[in-house]
């Protein structure tokens, strides 16, 4: 046989050689077996196949950790307290965490792998989180750029959460995305209605879970949910609620709202201020008002920033931020105290922290949710 | 300009699924290098300056903020809305992280609209990079010409 010939075929069978080498050794060293994940102290053990990162092993088991990037490591929601040494943060991690977070053995689920027995904490209510499966029961288009999406709940057949909570929505693979994605919206139906989760979706430009929302989904599709979470609900006190939302932050608050009203909580005082530029962005107007004259003290006050002329508005004009900063001032009397209770944009709720804290609410009163 | 080490794993990361789920390219199957060498052209031919733009765009994203998540008209012309999201996004150069806050700009006058995130600031700052055609990100030269 030539040279010519036999060279290649030497380097052919090293090759092959070296691969089944490579392929041999990588199951050794990353053959963890089966490890132990402890959680919350031992309240719940399973075993599980080692090597994954921990978000997808718990998700596998049925325990679902919040999530908004799928595991890419860039939402920074997935974060559990690790008691065991899993190594130093990574530096995928630690622009994400705080210091103190560092300190308390914060770490994101995603980015840790379990490679041996690990001990962790995570928020009891993540242990009612649960997968459903629904079929997408109607869409109703609330202005130009919200859509309210009400899905009927298959299996299992019904849901329990607090007004205010979230879930997030599992946006299969379409057009240029490959990935199934999920995406967390606040739900604004009461928790009275168990067999149904409503949301209240606002076309963001490029975002790939609403754009699929506004486009692609239809009524009767099948469609997955996985929650309830979030920290995001009415506490148990007679203080006056000061809501304030703008856009889809509708939806926590309209959820707490009807729950309340539901429960016959109306000797509470609610007052329920509402964001938006023009007529067009405004929703709900009448529902709220009908439900202002069956509960006095419930007072919804819609500001528009920039109403156009053929909107005719009579309403308070304005930011929303200063609308808040008059009432507080001069029409709330508060005897009772006062909470806030605030869903939008991060600069939205920034901007109105700032205001309720000028007007004598303490910011361990003021909760929120940032991400609706 | 060659592909160097660095332009391929730059490349890599801007594909669908590594640091955002659709990714910097769009439909362009060009190199990177490619994709800058045509965009620092037209910004030329048009009497562009990446610097200039990117001071504009960063305005109108810092006073879209003013609008707290609702759109908000600015400098008389244009509408300008804001939408942000938990979390970071790395640079696929690998040279910072950044916000997830989108800025969509509008003329009104003539109705030409961007959306950039300060992402593509960066991007198109640092290294002239104005993502591929089909990029929903993209700022393209010819649009900014016309918007700005």
């Amino acid at each position: 046989m030539s040279s010519v010939l036999i060279a290649p075929l030497v380097i052919g069978i090293l090759s092959s050689v070296l691969a089944a080498l490579i392929a041999v050794i990588d199951g050794i060293v990353n053959n963890y077996g089966e490890v132990n994940i402890s959680i919350n102290k031992g309240r719940k053990n399973v075993k599980v196949k080692g090597g994954s990162p921990l978000l997808m092993t718990l998700s596998e088991e049925g325990i679902f950790i919040p999530s908004a990037c799928g595991g890419r490591g860039s939402c920074g929601a997935c974060k559990v307290k690790v008691l065991s040494d899993v190594g130093p943060v990574l530096p995928t991690e630690a622009p994400l965490l705080t210091d103190e977070e560092i300190k308390s053995n914060i770490r994101l689920s995603c980015q840790i792998k379990v490679k041996s027995d690990i001990e962790i904490e995570i928020p009891e209510e993540l242990f009612s989180a649960r997968q459903f499966k629904t079929t997408v029961e109607s869409i109703k288009n609330v202005t130009h750029d919200i859509k309210e999406v009400r899905f009927r709940l298959e299996n299992p057949k019904e849901v329990e959460f607090k007004a205010g909570q979230y879930a997030q929505l599992v946006v299969p693979p379409y057009g240029k995305i490959k990935d199934i994605t999920q995406r967390a919206y606040s739900i604004s139906s009461a928790p009275s209605q168990k067999n149904y989760l409503e949301f209240l979706i606002r076309l963001v430009p490029g975002g790939i879970a609403t754009t699929y929302v506004h486009q692609n989904l239809k009524e009767g599709q099948k469609f997955d949910l996985v929650g309830p979470f979030g920290e995001f609900y009415k506490r148990p006190t007679k203080a006056d609620m000061i809501c304030v939302a703008g856009g889809s932050g509708m939806a926590p608050l309209k959820s707490i709202i009807y729950d309340m009203y539901e429960n016959n909580e109306t000797d509470r005082n609610v007052w329920y201020f509402f964001g938006a530029r023009s007529l067009k962005d405004i929703y709900y107007l009448d529902e709220f008002k009908k439900l202002e004259e069956k509960w006095p003290n419930l007072h919804f006050v819609p500001a528009l920033s920039e109403p156009s002329e053929e909107d005719n508005w009579k309403g308070e004009t304005g930011l929303i931020t200063d609308v808040l900063n008059k009432y507080l001032k001069e029409r709330i009397k508060s005897p009772n105290g006062r909470e806030g209770y605030l869903c939008g944009s991060p600069g939205m709720i920034n901007a109105c922290i700032n205001v309720m804290t000028s007007n004598e609410i303490s910011e361990d009163k003021i909760y929120y949710d940032k991400f609706a | 300009m060659k592909m160097t080490p660095e332009l391929k794993k730059a490349k890599e990361n801007m594909e669908p699924g590594k640091i955002t789920s659709s990714g910097f390219l769009g439909e362009d199957t060009r190199e990177i290098v490619d994709i800058i060498e045509k965009d620092e052209e037209i910004f030329k031919n048009l009497d562009l300056n990446f610097d200039e733009v990117c001071e504009k765009l960063q305005y109108y994203l810092e006073e879209g903020k003013k609008g707290l998540g609702e759109p908000i008209t600015v400098d008389g012309k244009y509408t300008v809305k804001i939408d942000e999201a938990r979390g970071f996004l790395p640079c696929p150069f690998e040279d910072g992280i950044f916000r997830k806050i989108n800025a969509t700009l509008i003329n009104n006058e003539n109705n030409e609209k961007i959306i950039y995130s300060e992402l593509s600031l960066h991007l198109l700052k640092k290294h002239h990079f104005c993502q591929g055609y089909g990029s929903e990100f993209r700022i393209d030269p010819l649009i900014i010409k016309k918007i700005l």
